[in-house]
């Protein structure tokens, strides 16, 4: 059974699962025995633009890809960060087809969760085998019973943006909101069942704002992230006037470093004092055995991060 | 059979090895349906239609909600785009979608409708091939072949894209590395594929300049057909059903509601008397039916019963007392061969085979030498570890059986020995030789795993008989990494020990080693094929796992033996305050690598090194060497068959071109002999049915096929002297490059091509000036040479985020005359990049627990990609081999067995951090530099 609306009100509330960009779902239906009732939003005219309002508010439909995305010059002019994010991700195939809305509504790609033999409480079991497993590519921060992390590079980077969510079936109001706590080891966000995402509203541009996206990987290109962070200062006087930090890859959602934000803020905009300022990226971590070393990474990509911030292009020009 | 070799070939124990259940038994259980060949299979879903534009034609499809873009293209018959891994990490199943390339494995063919699709086939306009097309042809930018369409269809539009927006200028490595960053090549063309790439768009590509490889053309625009390409009629499908557990007992094993399910026609049970599982994904039975999701329908309806057993995944437990037997004594024969080599008769202690300590010499001198220099000379000792690495071909193990009556077999494989396992399937079915055919025209990559008749022929085999119809089956990426075979993992303990005038007065090694259910690991032998003066002291032990079976592995044991190895002697260099240049060419007394050393030190990178550890910022620089050596083999009895015909000459040899470019070979070697372009000399390989020619293993193809080749022109040309002789009258005629020279000129080849008869001729290879190290044992001789190595290799290991990034490698080779330099180059720089991925990202995981795969995709499975390799320099020593018909030896395994040490001694020269367990990752950097 498939179903082709051609708006997302009629997707929402519908039985079966969402098929945007099928990026990540076609594989899942294929070797996770999915062969239930689909939605396919391949005629949906709507949520393919990105918008300006008249006070610089940005809209993303959530069927742009990212691809756009990681192109359009309002982005990269505004949100420097978000696009280099989104040109940062898995590969210029995946990204000419694979949605926002699909990056931020992905699974996880736990091991555990992808193979067929093991059991997994996101596949309705009753145990996280990664945990007593192999867990190399885990987390680092305990939120729940599940050690898997999320795998949404967008949807970090959006938390570092305090992006809003609009939702067709339900009331959400931010990025935070859609993954929730990680409380819940079941569940890969916190959407309602019938939900449809339909976009992302980000506030204007802040001028002079300084921003770095950053992954940690073994290989090149084309590897998820052992670390991921999203870093935005605004320096004034030579002192850091705010901050927003956001890390991936660590925990069960995508999450800002409050810590971090709260001691950059009037610190001296100079590379010493913020690579000293990353170590605080440590608290609250609870590495698995084989991921102590996530939290040096985390440590250090923040670090890296905040050094190449300082450096980096100011929006709107300095 | 007639000849100096028996009917078994080296690489040849590959029934037992995947089949060890099965192997004696000449047919397995079998079960036809009853239900009507006219059956259709299970249609349970809605149909779409889907109206689109392919190559420019307007096409309509009917398809299923889950159907991939790539599936319903393929089936139209352009099967260029091809199945690499299935998550659209690879890239070969790229196309482009109104101009854009996408992974069209991950499409659904839905997303088709009211677009635009473009593939490999469409690339080229009006006939005319795109610039790219051509480029890759010209630098020899791939190998197998199999990645080949995917990465040209992406080059192409980066291209368009590159020449619209910056003409002529050339793009950076980086540039082309961010726009092919979504392909992978496992034999490693990414070095050509710069070249091609950057070349092209500079605009500097003459239309005309010819490819370095025969068959280029046909890879470039998805001509060339591989096995997982070959469509029958009346084909059927057919999947298996693989084991979870890594060790049961099967109690009941029921396929009656499978063989209900409408569209299904047969089943074969591959379990075994034993009814043992053994590792995980182990191929219980295969169904056949009418389609492939039919057949995985019904493979759904199986039921079992089992008695899960304890599995014993490490080493550890295998070896724990009380640890029951993998293989009871009895049960100890057919054993899967994880090398390439016989499997010798050794001891056996539960679940350790071994030790092998067949090359040790003095080893009780080399014990006391390395207590003694303890005091009064320098001992350098370390362990060393090392993963499994898995073969990961891109096309995946893959078999179409066709049975003409019960008395002709026809199978296409995806092998690397038609010939072998033509032999063997004869064998096993009790045919004449003449009656089975196997067939390979294009193979997507090998590297030692398809060199046996393996399950994916058994089953396609047996299904074809039992359901009279031709069947065809192809593992997917995940029993690809699972099943399809892998490098052993070893631990290996070294100690070297110098006198004061630093002469090697004792080595000593000891290897454990596992390869899940096979044995045969075989490692430190290798430290006497390179260093053999000192005393020594090397044993190798097996340990048999409840993991999926290893198999010979291109330089199989090398490159961990290499690892260890090589940075003991590097660790001792540094402890005597020496060039490790210096101490090595000190103690190597091989000809053939003697020469390297003074290449080596010319290079600027190397000779302008700093100190170890002299780095410490956050980006440390460093260059390291290592040597290596591997044995010459030869297939004696290799044969080319040479014809004239009015049209020109046609060359055949029942061998096959993995990529390694046999095909261009055997074309270059008769059209220099007879003034022709290599694309004048048609060449048949790719079946059993001709003459013998050598299996690609061993690195013996070129060795095996330079003698047969030149031996069949100085026959056929002495035949056509003949004919042109009495025909013109001739007078001292004889023959010459261009034809025929006699006292009044030259009569050109070719106009006596169109006046002879047509002439055959076979020609065969002399045996080597003085003979062979070994004689043909199982149908390959050990020459009496070792061919050797040297890399340098400059690595930047950033010290924050622990990432290793090789910069530079140089890879020098002495194995005498190069046939084909492009080629020859190609897979050098192949072996470099599969020993860079085998050093920093290859690994395969299983779960500690339960022994099934995790990493089971290439997502996960982390093959080096295009970004990760730095450019690569090839260096050949051309001198040497004088007694060898050929004056070459292989290169095939030597080149891919000094990455790993290479790369290591350059971050102990970058950090004084030496690594001691493959591969060297982010964690691993991290802890070692804290140390």
């Amino acid at each position: 059974m498939i179903r082709f609306p051609t708006d997302l009100a009629q997707a929402a509330g519908s039985d079966g699962e969402i098929r945007a960009g099928a990026t990540d779902l076609a594989e899942r239906r294929r070797t996770m025995a999915g062969e239930g009732p689909l939605v396919d939003l391949r005629d949906v005219a709507e949520a393919r633009n990105i918008e300006v309002a008249a006070d610089g508010r940005t809209r993303i439909g959530a069927l742009v890809t990212i691809a756009a995305l990681a192109h359009d010059e309002h982005v990269s002019g505004g949100y420097p960060g978000l696009a280099q994010a989104a040109g940062g991700l898995a590969t210029p195939q995946i990204r000419a087809v694979g949605t926002v809305g699909g990056n931020l509504l992905q699974h996880t790609r736990c091991w555990y969760y992808r193979a067929p033999e093991a059991e997994c409480f996101k596949k309705g079991g009753a145990m996280c085998s990664a945990r007593k497993g192999d867990h190399l590519w885990h987390a680092c921060v305990e939120l729940g019973p599940c050690a898997s992390v999320h795998a949404s590079t967008l949807g970090m980077a959006l938390l570092a943006y305090d992006a809003r969510i609009d939702i067709v079936g339900a009331t959400m109001r931010t990025v935070a909101d859609l993954y929730g706590d990680g409380s819940d080891p079941t569940a890969h966000n916190a959407l309602p069942p019938g939900a449809v995402l339909r976009g992302i509203e980000i506030d204007p541009p802040r001028r002079g704002e300084r921003s770095v996206y950053l992954r940690a990987t073994s290989r090149a290109r084309a590897e998820w992230p052992l670390v991921e962070v999203l870093v935005r200062i605004g320096v004034e006087a030579g002192v850091i006037a705010w901050a927003k930090v956001a890390v991936g890859a660590v925990a069960g959602v995508p999450l800002r470093l409050p810590q971090v934000e709260a001691a950059l803020v009037g610190a001296p905009a100079q590379a010493e004092a913020l690579v000293a300022i990353a170590a605080l990226a440590r608290e609250g971590t609870a590495p698995l055995p084989m991921t102590a070393y996530t939290v040096d990474l985390l440590e250090g990509v923040v670090a890296d991060a905040l050094e190449r911030a300082l450096v980096a292009d100011p929006v709107g020009g300095s | 059979m007639t000849g100096e070799t028996t009917r078994r070939g080296f690489l040849r124990t590959g029934v037992g090895a995947a089949l060890a259940t099965g192997a004696c038994r000449p047919t397995l259980p079998v079960e036809r349906s009853a239900d009507l060949e006219s059956a259709p299979g299970v249609d349970s879903t809605s149909r779409v239609r889907v109206d689109t534009n392919l190559n420019g034609q307007p096409r309509a499809f009917d398809v299923a909600p889950d159907d991939s873009s790539l599936d319903v293209v393929r089936a139209t018959g352009l099967t260029g785009a091809k199945h690499g891994c299935g998550h659209g990490a690879c890239g070969a199943c790229t196309m482009m979608l109104d101009e854009v390339p996408v992974v069209t494995c991950l499409l659904p063919a839905t997303a088709l409708h009211g677009r635009r699709v473009r593939t490999v086939e469409g690339l080229a306009a009006g006939g005319a091939l795109h610039p790219i097309q051509r480029a890759f042809m010209a630098e020899d930018a791939l190998q197998c072949g199999y990645c080949t369409p995917g990465f040209v269809v992406e080059a192409a539009a980066f291209y368009d894209r590159w020449r619209a927006e910056h003409g002529e200028t050339e793009p950076s490595r980086d540039d082309v590395a961010a726009a092919l960053a979504g392909h992978l090549c496992r034999c490693g063309a990414y070095a050509a594929i710069y070249r091609a790439v950057q070349r092209a768009c500079t605009g500097q590509l003459d239309p005309g300049e010819p490819a370095a490889r025969i068959d280029a053309r046909d890879k470039v625009t998805g001509q060339a057909v591989y096995t997982v390409d070959v469509r029958l009629p009346g084909m059927l499908f057919a999947k298996a059903l693989h084991a979870p557990w890594a060790h049961a007992r099967v109690r009941r094993l029921d396929w009656s509601k499978a063989l209900a399910l409408p569209g299904v026609r047969g089943v074969v049970d591959l379990l075994g008397p034993a009814k043992l599982v053994r590792h995980a994904g182990q191929q219980i039975l295969a169904i056949a039916a009418v389609d492939e999701a039919t057949a995985l329908r019904a493979v759904a309806l199986v039921e079992i019963d089992v008695d899960v057993l304890p599995a014993l995944l490490t080493v550890e437990t295998a070896l724990a007392p009380g640890a029951a037997p993998i293989y009871p004594r009895g049960d100890r024969a057919d054993l899967p061969n994880a090398t390439e080599g016989p499997l010798l008769p050794e001891r056996w202690d539960g679940n350790r085979r071994g030790p092998l300590e067949l090359l040790s010499k003095r080893g009780d001198k080399a014990n006391r030498a390395i207590e003694e220099a303890r005091s009064i000379g320098v001992v350098a000792d370390g362990t060393f570890h090392t993963q499994v690495q898995c073969h990961t071909a891109l096309e995946p193990h893959a078999a179409v059986a066709a049975w003409d009556t019960d008395k002709r077999l026809t199978v296409y494989l995806s092998t690397q020995a038609v010939h072998s396992t033509a032999q063997d399937l004869a064998q096993r079915y009790g045919l004449r030789d003449d009656a089975v055919r196997v067939i390979a025209q294009h193979v997507g990559g090998g590297f030692g795993a398809k060199a046996t008749l393996q399950n994916e022929a058994i089953i396609a085999v047996e299904l074809a008989r039992v359901c009279g119809a031709p069947v065809r089956y192809a593992l997917d990426r995940r029993m690809e990494l699972m099943l399809g075979g892998n490098r052993p993992g070893s631990t290996i303990e070294v100690a070297l020990a110098t006198d004061r005038a630093g002469e090697l007065v004792g080595m000593r090694a000891t290897a454990t080693s596992t390869a899940g259910t096979a044995v045969g690991t075989v490692t430190t032998i290798l430290f006497r094929i390179i260093y053999p003066k000192a005393p020594r002291a090397l044993s190798d032990l097996d340990v048999v796992t409840h993991a999926p079976p290893g198999k010979p592995f291109r330089g199989p044991g090398g490159p961990p033996a290499f690892f260890a190895l090589e940075q003991t002697v590097d660790a001792l260099a540094h402890a005597r305050g020496e060039d490790p240049l210096v101490v090595r060419r000190r103690w190597d007394p091989n000809p053939a690598r003697r020469p390297l050393y003074g290449w080596a030190e010319s290079i600027p990178t190397w000779r302008d090194r700093g100190p170890a550890g002299g780095d410490s910022g956050r980006y440390r620089r460093g260059v390291g060497v290592a040597c290596g050596a591997w044995f010459a083999f030869v297939e004696p009895r290799s044969r080319v068959q040479l014809e004239s015909t009015p049209d020109g000459l046609v060359a055949s040899s029942a061998t096959q071109d993995i990529g390694n470019g046999v095909r261009t070979t055997i074309a270059q070697l008769i059209a220099a002999r007879f003034g022709l372009a290599i694309t004048e000399v048609f060449v048949r390989i790719g079946e059993s049915n001709f003459v013998h020619g050598p299996m690609a293993g061993g690195s013996r193809t070129t060795s095996s096929i330079v003698g047969p080749c030149e031996d069949a022109c100085d026959q056929l040309q002495a035949e056509l002297v003949d004919v042109a002789s009495r025909r013109w009258r001739l007078r001292d005629a004889e023959p010459s490059r261009d034809g025929v020279a006699h006292a009044g000129g030259v009569i050109p080849w070719r106009d006596i091509f169109r006046i002879a008869p047509k002439l055959v001729v076979v020609g065969h290879r002399a045996r080597d000036k003085g003979g062979y190290f070994l004689p043909p044992i199982e149908g390959a001789a050990a020459e009496r040479y070792v061919s050797g190595s040297l890399q340098i290799t400059q690595v930047e290991v950033d010290a924050r985020l622990g990432k290793v990034r090789v910069l530079e490698s140089w890879l020098g080779l002495g194995v005498g005359r190069i046939v084909s330099p492009v080629l020859a180059r190609s897979q050098a720089e192949g072996g470099v990049i599969q020993g860079i991925g085998y050093a920093l990202y290859e690994e395969r995981r299983l779960d500690p627990r339960a022994g099934y795969l995790l990493t089971a995709g290439l997502e996960d499975y982390r093959i080096p990609g295009i970004g990760d390799i730095g450019p690569i320099h090839v260096h050949f020593d051309e001198r040497g081999y004088e007694k060898v018909p050929g004056h070459n030896v292989g290169l095939g395994e030597l080149v891919t067995l000094t990455p790993a040490a290479a790369i290591a001694n350059a971050i102990f020269n970058a950090t004084k951090w030496r690594p001691d367990a493959l591969p060297i990752r982010p964690d691993r950097v991290l802890e070692g530099l804290r140390r």
